[in-house]
């Protein structure tokens, strides 16, 4: 297994340099005199545009600049923000909250989609799966945006049971409704999905033969189809965090959380490119890392898959 | 096996034969005209409710997007400030926005951009994914790790992150580009990071279609590895290709309405549903006229629903084992 | 007077498709005694897994039981509430399912799912169940059952997951067990060795057997009374040695007559079998003189149409480090001749190799060493273009599964019209008279040209394949396993297909087959494989008279109903 392990970490190095040279390129390759760009209308001044060129390797050719980038990259410095901020340290304070709006999440809809798709198979065509195929359908054709705001304007501003805004303080009671905002499009999915497998392991011969045992539906039911119905709904999860924190600029910029979202949204706005290329590069990093995680508990639950 | 006599139900028993009679294996059952699958894919799906719903939404849709001035005679790019936020009257169903403008004219209007968004992105991320795709499932070797690589690298960038860079590269590069330029810059930034889907899933069907005996039997008649892929291994491995690219559709418009909004996606000149939602924010957190969202949003909403209906009903229509149950 | 342990009568089963009601089973009636074997046979279609399924209450999909009873120990359980029939299944009603690859759920260890049997009938809970458990796979044959039992179905081979499902279907001492097809995915050998098993411990327990089967020589051979099934009916019911001897009812009679496995020992088909050969043997000459004095023709005209010598393919397969691999020898020295107008066949259970040959001699797969000659030329060398496909047009493939020889896609015109287009042959007016003739050829009617593969059946299917194989007038035709996937009818009708047009065109066949049974009736030469490499070689009459080889003596034992005495 740790062959495996280390097979899938060798193949994904190309996938991750691959993704830092495509952002690199698309960020700091564009005609023109970035510099003059940054300063707009106002004139340079000769030693400052020194000292940026240093800082940015501009007066190198394209490649050896990305490939300063990713030497100190590795030495954990990612270059500094406008404001002369580390960019290693904005990240390190955004992370965190937007890990956490994404965990939350990923748990609310992954218990609620399970649940409410495995109930839907089991009851095939009858009114409650009728309702959640329309409700996931729904989901998935109105922006998240739309949700955002009708849920800030009900439960915000209207009832007053979550605040409008996180602002400051990113606590798990604040994120509640970031976090459900968030897991809506993903809930949908995980509903059908799961309703899909269940309906298909519903006419599995081994669950025909289990019934032939004698064993009751209730056995049936979660001994063989909710458990062999999970395997799709992992692998989705598990590429679903990566897609959640990217998700998050919508829903951050909605609630004002200051999160990796926000700091995203507003780095490309600004032009930051080195913020901009190190949240890409830790957004495919997590995706990485999370296609090995999900091959590996894909392999816990279905004992045929083994990575010699 | 001791010869004995019969247990009481068990003696010998011959059916009457005039009423079981033998009938000719192998007969031809000519008793409905031949039919292909995909056109017994199509009579399944005229016979499915979700394809007529999801038919007559797409329709209307495109119908407001040929011809918006069949809907309203209002010019959606006329703004009459003194009208802000006025709750509407006759011949105003919507009302007005902020600025001014009416907000039915503006809903009708903006079909255009984000359907054509839809379906251009949608044409290029098939075209580009399912030549990868086919090309790397069927040569395999170096071929399909080449591609199946690069998928990965754009797969690997969220979509919603990758589009909203390459939108803001975009506009640094050509700033002015007009309505039309605008739409192609969406469909460029959307496209680059949507192909991979149908890589992968045009590469797991032709891996499962090119080991098919169909496929042995062309290659002993001495057909060409070209022409196998085109007439055999292509054509066969489009239904899920189909399905997503379907559902993509109403995908893509709702993407295009994110970018939009967040400020990033067509240039603010376009009449867009986006647009017109990324306007409406403010009234949304100050609590007054919902209304000037919910036109957009719901059209929106309306048109995503339908191809991504549609999508279901062609999945049930194209996958057999689904539909006996 | 004993009282049957379960007594069906007038049964009546449909499936709803829409608002129609489309009957599957109509009017069945049986009788099974305590300890007695009762088999119901047909072919597929015929309603017999339906009728077992109903008695349980598990119809697949939207089946229902629209009329009848059905009497378990005198008690009518048709349309018997839920909870009743939970506390019949397992307990008083064991099933044996039919395919053991898709019937044991993939992420349970197989002694939890037995234990699962055990504790859901009340039979012992815990530490209890789990020595039981142990016990029943021991007592299904299940060699080293303790560790067996900590494993999961996919460390099992398709016999010990067989074994497994016996043990399960056993494990709450059921008083009927109903065995549907318990043995029709596996190997001949092995079939033989789980039903003997199965047939002393039912009579052990004294627990009465339904068996369903498609094979009449299996069943009258495991069977007290028979029950045979046609589209639905039961046709015809009795002692199982009185049917097989004097088969009253014509589907009942053509069945007997077409079994392969009863048929193989008459030595009618093999008499048959000389006359095709002589025909075919002397249009082969023809041909092969035409092909000598022609030198535009592919080959020189020998005796000898194919020859492989010394045939081994190696498959790598990857290891669990990297850059580490081990190779798997799947053809090991393989080396046999097919003469003008004759049939050879290649006999092996799955593994053994022989699919791989025939992919071999198509040109399909390379082999990693050895040569395969087609009349003197060494196909491995060919050059160019040209010469690959004159050789084309001489050998011609039909594969086994006749739903995936076709494409869906074409109509049958197409697919007959592929390999005249690829090579370049007659316009389109020429082109549809000889697709006319091909069918013609097939026995199929023209109308057939202008359907497509869903809308036809297997049998007419492997018609198809067969006229497409045709279309080039190849010389030899590769048959791997091309009437394995067949009902015994259409196989007996393919089978008289193929021996009518080898002996009208003077064809070659190689004919892969797993069953033995068939050999006879379409066979001149055999070659049996064993795990790559060949066992025996050596003419049908020797091979099945006078076998030399221990391996295959036993799959000749293997072949069903052989040791009953025929009356016809």
């Amino acid at each position: 297994m740790w062959w495996y392990i280390g097979r899938r970490a060798l193949q994904a190095i190309p996938v991750v340099l691959g993704a830092t040279l495509l952002i690199y390129a698309m960020v700091f390759l564009q005609p023109g005199d970035p510099i003059k760009a940054l300063f707009g209308e106002k004139p340079v001044n000769e030693t400052i545009r020194a000292s940026i060129a240093a800082q940015y390797n501009l007066d190198d050719p394209f490649l050896i600049q990305w490939l300063k980038y990713l030497g100190n990259a590795l030495t954990g410095d990612f270059g500094l923000t406008y404001a002369q901020q580390p960019v290693s340290q904005v990240i390190g304070d955004a992370f965190p909250v937007t890990l956490k709006l994404a965990v939350m999440a990923l748990i609310i809809e992954s218990v609620l989609g399970v649940a409410a798709g495995f109930y839907a198979g089991l009851r095939k065509g009858k009114l409650f799966d009728s309702t959640m195929l329309i409700v996931s359908l729904l989901v998935i054709a109105v922006p998240i945006f739309v949700f955002g705001f009708l849920m800030q304007l009900i439960f915000g501003v209207k009832l007053g049971w979550a605040p409008i805004t996180v602002g400051g303080d990113a606590s798990i009671k604040n994120l509640m409704l970031p976090a459900i905002v968030l897991g809506l499009v993903s809930f949908a999915y995980i509903l059908r999905l799961t309703r899909t497998s269940v309906v298909e392991n519903l006419t599995a011969d081994h669950v025909r033969t289990a019934r032939a045992k004698g064993l009751s539906d209730r056995s049936v039911n979660s001994r063989h189809v909710l458990r062999n119905s999970m395997i799709p709904v992992v692998t989705y999860l598990g590429a679903d965090l990566g897609t959640l924190m990217a998700g998050a600029i919508v829903t951050e910029g909605i609630f004002n959380v200051p999160g990796i979202g926000n700091l995203a949204f507003r780095a490309i706005n600004r032009g930051e490119g080195s913020t901009v290329v190190s949240i890409v590069t830790l957004m495919v990093l997590i995706y990485v890392v999370m296609s090995l995680v999900v091959d590996l508990l894909y392999a816990w639950l279905d004992p045929r898959i083994r990575y010699a | 096996m001791p010869e004995t006599t019969p247990l009481p139900g068990q003696e010998r028993f011959l059916a009457p034969l005039d009423e079981t009679p033998l009938q000719e294996t192998g007969a031809l059952d000519t008793s409905s005209p031949p039919e292909s699958q995909w056109k017994e894919a199509w009579k399944e799906l005229r016979r499915n409710w979700l394809f007529w719903v999801s038919g007559a939404m797409i329709l209307l849709v495109a119908v407001v997007v040929i011809a918006p001035g069949l809907f309203t005679n209002l010019d959606p790019s006329y703004a009459d400030l003194s009208k802000s936020l006025d709750p509407g009257s006759s011949g105003h169903i919507a009302g007005y926005d902020k600025q001014g403008y009416d907000v039915f004219a503006r809903m009708i209007y903006g079909a255009r951009a984000s359907v054509l968004v839809g379906v251009l992105t949608t044409i290029l991320i098939v075209v580009v994914g399912l030549i990868t795709g086919a090309v790397a499932g069927f040569y395999g070797g170096w071929v399909d790790s080449v591609i199946s690589r690069i998928a990965d690298i754009f797969f690997a960038i969220p979509l919603l992150l990758g589009a909203l860079v390459g939108l803001s590269v975009i506009n640094n590069l050509f700033p002015d580009r007009g309505e039309f330029g605008g739409i192609v810059a969406v469909v460029i930034a959307l496209g680059v990071f949507g192909w991979p889907q149908i890589t992968r899933i045009t590469r797991g069907q032709v891996l499962q279609v090119k080991n098919m005996e169909f496929i042995d039997a062309a290659r002993a008649i001495g057909a060409t590895k070209r022409s196998n892929l085109l007439r055999h291994v292509i054509p066969n491995s489009l239904p899920p290709v189909i399905v997503t690219a379907t559902v993509s559709l109403g995908i893509l418009i709702v993407a295009e309405a994110t970018l939009s909004f967040l400020g990033i996606g067509l240039p603010p000149g376009v009449v867009s549903w986006g647009n017109d939602i990324n306007a409406a924010q403010n009234q949304i957190r100050s609590g007054q006229r919902i209304g000037v969202m919910f036109w957009p949003a719901g059209a929106l909403a309306f048109t995503a629903l339908g191809f991504i209906l549609l999508g279901d009903a062609v999945s049930d229509a194209l996958n057999p084992k689904r539909r006996t149950e | 007077m004993t009282t049957p342990v379960l007594q069906i009568k007038d049964l009546q089963v449909a499936f709803r498709a829409g608002k129609k009601l489309i009957p599957a089973v109509r009017g069945a009636s049986l009788v099974v005694y305590p300890g007695q074997t009762v088999a119901i046979v047909g072919e597929s279609g015929s309603g017999k897994s339906t009728t077992a399924h109903a008695i349980i209450d598990l119809l697949p999909g939207t089946g229902v039981v629209t009329g009848g009873e059905i009497l378990f120990e005198g008690k009518n359980v048709a349309g018997a509430k839920k909870g009743e029939i939970l506390a019949l299944r397992g307990s008083s009603i064991g099933l044996v399912p039919q395919d053991p690859m898709t019937n044991l759920n993939p992420l349970w260890r197989v002694g939890a799912q037995i234990k699962e049997a055990l504790v859901a009938n009340g039979v012992a809970k815990g530490k209890d169940a789990d020595r039981r458990v142990v016990e029943l796979l021991e007592e299904a044959g299940l060699p080293d059952a303790e560790r067996r039992a900590r494993q999961f179905p996919h460390e099992y081979s398709g016999g010990m997951r067989q074994r497994a499902l016996i043990a399960m279907g056993l494990a709450a001492r059921p008083k009927l067990l109903i065995a549907d097809e318990p043995t029709s995915a596996l190997d001949v050998t092995v079939q033989k060795q789980i039903l003997d098993h199965l047939d002393s411990l039912t009579d052990e327990l004294g627990v009465a057997v339904l068996l369903i089967t498609h094979d009449l020589g299996l069943a009258a051979e495991r069977a007290d009374h028979l029950v045979v099934m046609y589209k639905g009916q039961v046709v015809e019911s009795g002692p199982a040695r009185q049917i097989l001897q004097d088969p009253r009812h014509p589907y009942t009679q053509r069945l007997v007559s077409s079994a392969p496995s009863l048929a193989s020992q008459r030595l009618s088909s093999e008499r048959a079998r000389v006359e095709v050969r002589e025909q075919a043997v002397q249009t082969a000459a023809e041909i092969a003189e035409e092909v000598a004095t022609h030198a535009d023709e592919f080959g020189v005209g020998q005796a000898t149409v194919v020859e492989a010598k010394n045939l081994t393919k190696d498959f790598t397969l990857p290891g669990g480090r990297p850059g580490s691999s081990s190779a798997f020898r799947a053809v090991d020295d393989v080396s046999f001749t097919l003469a003008r107008g004759t049939t050879t066949a290649i006999v092996g259970e799955s593994g053994s190799g022989k699919s791989t040959v025939a992919r071999m001699v198509l040109g399909l797969l390379d082999a990693t060493s050895g040569t395969v000659e087609f009349d003197g030329v060494d196909i491995t060398t060919l050059s160019g273009k040209k010469q690959q496909l004159a050789l084309r047009r001489q050998m011609q493939p039909v594969f086994q599964n006749p739903y995936a020889s076709l494409d869906p896609l074409y109509s049958i015109y197409r697919s007959i019209e592929e390999p005249l287009r690829t090579h370049g042959i007659g316009n389109d007016k020429e082109r549809e008279a000889r697709i006319r003739d091909l069918l013609d050829k097939v026995s199929l009617p023209a109308a057939v040209m202008r359907r497509y593969p869903n809308e036809l059946s297997g049998g007419q299917r492997q018609r198809v394949a067969i006229a497409r194989a045709l279309a080039l007038e190849p010389e030899v035709v590769v048959l791997d396993e091309a009437v394995s996937a067949l009902d015994v009818l259409v196989q007996a009708q393919i089978l008289k297909l193929l021996n009518d047009l080898q002996g009208e065109l003077g064809l070659s066949y190689l004919f892969i087959t797993h069953d033995l049974a068939v050999v006879r009736q379409i066979a001149d030469n055999v070659l049996v494989m064993q795990n790559g490499g060949i066992v025996e070689s050596a003419s049908v009459s020797t091979v099945f008279d006078s076998p030399r080889e221990e391996y295959t003596r036993r799959l000749l034992d293997a072949i069903p109903g052989g040791s009953i005495p025929l009356g016809a």
